[in-house]
């Protein structure tokens, strides 16, 4: 499998692009878990959001109106 | 004894003896040549002459130096240093060090400003508060880093995102150091659309910038400023990072306001920005370093 690429500055002007090499690609997914824990906890807080405000019968418009 | 109009030279009466001839011609001549020496005292190339303040007398000037100009010193012509003559070296500057005396400044280094110093003008590394652009990174690949800063002594940095999008949605990141310890501790303020959201990592191994997205997908594209600073804090670094995402539908914006900390002593030598999920399509940050 082809590992994603990555651009390297190695002055102000030049840089290398390459594969990542074995410990970067490591790093890489462990950093993609990351970004996706948390696009997961966004989208569960969404849902039981979107829930509550159906089992309250209220619009999202309308729950702000009752919290402001 | 006769004399001439207007220099007075003796001349031989009508009456005078034939034999005395000899000693009036030289008589004559001697007063001839005197008052042509008088005035014509040039001696030497380039003199020149003017009128002294005897009569009938000339009072002889040599040549200046290369570049002088004839200026007037105690009521007399004398040769003096002018513009072309002070001006020796290219990048040369001129300024008065006393009243009407044109003094040389030679050019100062490479990113030097123009300052005063004991009431005369000098050249000077700027001394704080200058910003200095370091690089400015095309956003490529799943990730891309800086190369390392030179010096690794900026008191903050400031960075600026433009036009920044990647092939489809994916968390945008930045990581200081290439360090991905767990020491990035952020607060973020989400605005997306008009539905509000906050988050907050402690002790993270990078940081969250923003969801970017494609420019194919509703003309996407992400703007940011960032600052890193370390001021007095020896072990913490300040991040604040404003990083806003424009659609071309003027819908469904998106924005992030982060603000927290990098937990680490070592001095900021590098940042890499990175695209978690899809690749960086195009974006520019430049990084500026403030003393």
């Amino acid at each position: 499998m082809k590992k994603p690429t990555i651009r390297i500055y190695t002055t102000a002007d030049e840089f290398i692009d390459r594969e990542m090499n074995a410990v970067e690609f490591a790093q890489y997914k462990i950093d993609n878990a990351e970004a996706q824990a948390e696009i997961d906890k966004e989208a569960i807080r969404a849902t039981a959001k979107s829930a509550l405000l159906e089992k309250l019968g209220i619009t999202e418009d309308e729950a702000k109106l009752l919290l402001s | 004894m006769a004399t001439t109009t207007n220099y007075g030279w003796t001349t031989p009466d009508d009456t005078a003896l034939v034999k005395d001839g000899a000693a009036a011609i030289r008589t004559l001549g001697t007063s001839v040549d005197t008052t042509t020496k008088n005035l014509n005292p040039s001696t030497t190339l380039g003199d020149i002459e003017y009128r002294s303040s005897t009569a009938n007398t000339n009072t002889r000037v040599g040549i200046g130096t290369s570049g002088q100009a004839l200026t007037v010193v105690a009521g007399v012509p004398s040769w003096a240093a002018s513009p072309t003559s002070v001006l020796t070296t290219t990048g040369d500057t001129l300024y008065a060090s006393a009243a009407n005396t044109l003094t040389r400044r030679a050019i100062g280094s490479t990113g030097d400003v123009l300052t005063v110093a004991g009431g005369v003008p000098t050249w000077a590394a700027p001394a704080s508060g200058s910003m200095t652009l370091l690089q400015s990174l095309s956003l490529s690949g799943a990730s891309t880093t800086s190369s390392t800063f030179t010096p690794a002594s900026y008191k903050s940095y400031y960075i600026v995102i433009t036009d920044t999008y990647a092939a489809g949605n994916t968390a945008f990141q930045m990581r200081l150091n290439t360090d991905t310890g767990s020491n990035y501790y952020r607060s973020t303020m989400a605005l997306n659309d008009t539905t509000f959201a906050g988050s907050r990592t402690s002790g993270g191994n990078l940081w969250l910038l923003a969801t970017i997205g494609a420019l194919s997908t509703n003309g996407e594209k992400t703007f940011g400023a960032i600052t890193i600073d370390r001021i007095n804090d020896t072990t913490e670094v300040f991040i604040q990072a404003n990083v806003y995402t424009t659609l071309s539908s003027n819908a469904d914006v998106r924005w992030n306001l982060s603000s927290g900390t990098y937990n680490n002593s070592a001095a900021i030598s590098s940042i890499t920005f990175l695209a978690a999920t899809n690749n960086f399509s195009a974006g520019t940050a430049y990084i500026y370093g403030v003393n």
